[in-house]
């Protein structure tokens, strides 16, 4: 006996080490941990609960039927409304509570060229203007509807 | 029992190391067709890929500010999960890349446009690898592909390493200065799960993005990659990115 003694000694230490390593395991990993694949599979709830901002094209046109038709066959057909005017799931969540932006006369020949000004780097069939050019300090809004641009 | 004979037993040797050799041959090529031929997506639905037409992006950056605003991106610069890079090849053969702020402001004026050979946007953002190096380093699992094939984080998990930030070969990731965790671009995996498309496709005015199901035959992105010639970035790589490029340069990397 007194011969392996030394062995038991040893033996108990390892059985203490992976027991702790178990119960600590068991308190530390996530039950879903690994349900389906190498992460915890909580993650993905609370990544699909995220909230969303931009409400999609759709749940605009639901309500305003004049803009979208007045729009759908304008060359700015391909465009979402919120791509000028915002983020506004919050607007169609509540109608009554935040309002759509737009841009001010002020404001309305940088937010236009932030597109439409005349670039090389930009596709050669998309319409361009040269802002020192094409009457300069005149709001674009004073020819051009925005919801159907073209003259 | 009678001794074996020098003739049957390198009979029997050989035999056996034929097989064996058969065996190792055939097993890898069957391994590799599996996992590599296959597209994931015959196998998954849905299955989700994102495409890009260079030869309709104006370089707006509606998509850099519609991501920051859905998906809390902190409005300083360098904080992006997707950006618009200008490309202007001299025809020298100079090459300037520059994505001032993500593209938010505005680019500098392009000087000397005479001696300009082309010019062009280049939309960057995650390119859903399908070997995703990002998910390989991550030391606490904090990052992984689902099962519908988009790479996410997350957020309760990362420890803040910035391993996959350094392992990204497209500079997809940064690390959010306010949460002190990785971020990336999820694909707007929130919007997709509610039936919307992503934030950055929502707002694109010229349809140059798209996002969409690869295991769906008729989808935007299937029939996009069928009639266009698309390129991946860096397909030396090896990370398989389920993003494609319609007109992209040999600059673009």
């Amino acid at each position: 006996m007194k011969d392996i003694e030394h062995l038991v000694r040893v033996a108990v230490i390892f059985l203490t080490a992976i027991a702790f390593f178990l119960v600590a395991r068991a308190m530390i990993k996530p039950p879903d941990y690994g349900k389906l694949g190498r992460y915890r599979a909580g993650a993905l709830d609370d990544i699909k609960a995220l909230p969303v901002k931009y409400a999609g094209q759709a749940s605009c046109a639901g309500c305003h039927k004049a803009q979208a038709k007045e729009k759908a066959g304008s060359s700015h057909r391909g465009m979402a409304c919120e791509s000028c005017h915002g983020a506004l799931a919050a607007h169609a969540a509540a109608p009554k509570g935040p309002k759509p932006s737009k841009p001010s006369e002020a404001e309305m020949r940088r937010f236009c060229l932030r597109c439409h000004e005349a670039s090389v780097s930009r596709p050669a069939k998309f319409p361009t203007v040269d802002d020192s050019k094409h009457n300069p300090d005149v709001a674009c809004s004073m020819c051009h509807k925005p919801h159907a641009p073209k003259l | 029992m009678q001794a074996l004979r020098r003739r049957d037993f390198l009979r029997i040797t050989a035999g056996a190391a034929a097989s064996l050799l058969a065996g190792a041959l055939r097993a890898p090529a069957a391994w590799a067709e599996k996992f590599y031929r296959e597209p994931p997506w015959r196998r998954k639905k849905p299955y989700w890929g994102f495409g890009v037409d260079v030869d309709k992006c104006i370089g707006c950056a509606r998509c850099v500010d519609a991501c920051k605003t859905e998906n809390d991106v902190p409005r300083e610069p360098f904080y992006f999960r997707t950006w618009v890079e200008r490309y202007v090849i001299r025809k020298d053969g100079e090459v300037q890349i520059e994505a001032p702020n993500g593209g938010l402001d505005g680019y500098p004026r392009v000087e000397d446009a005479a001696t300009v050979a082309k010019s062009f946007f280049v939309p960057k953002l995650c390119n859903l690898c399908e070997n995703s190096p990002c998910v390989q380093v991550c030391p606490v699992g904090a990052t992984f592909k689902t099962e519908d094939g988009v790479v996410l984080i997350d957020k309760k998990y990362c420890i803040g390493c910035r391993y996959c930030i350094q392992a990204c070969p497209y500079g997809t990731r940064y690390f959010h200065p306010v949460l002190q965790v990785a971020d990336k671009c999820s694909v707007c995996y929130h919007r997709l799960k509610r039936g919307l498309v992503t934030a950055c496709v929502e707002v694109c005015p010229t349809g140059a993005r798209m996002v969409g199901d690869l295991s769906d035959p008729e989808s935007n992105v299937t029939k996009f990659r069928e009639n266009n010639r698309v390129q991946a970035l860096k397909a030396n790589m090896g990370t398989e990115p389920k993003l494609v490029y319609k007109g992209l340069d040999k600059e673009v990397r």
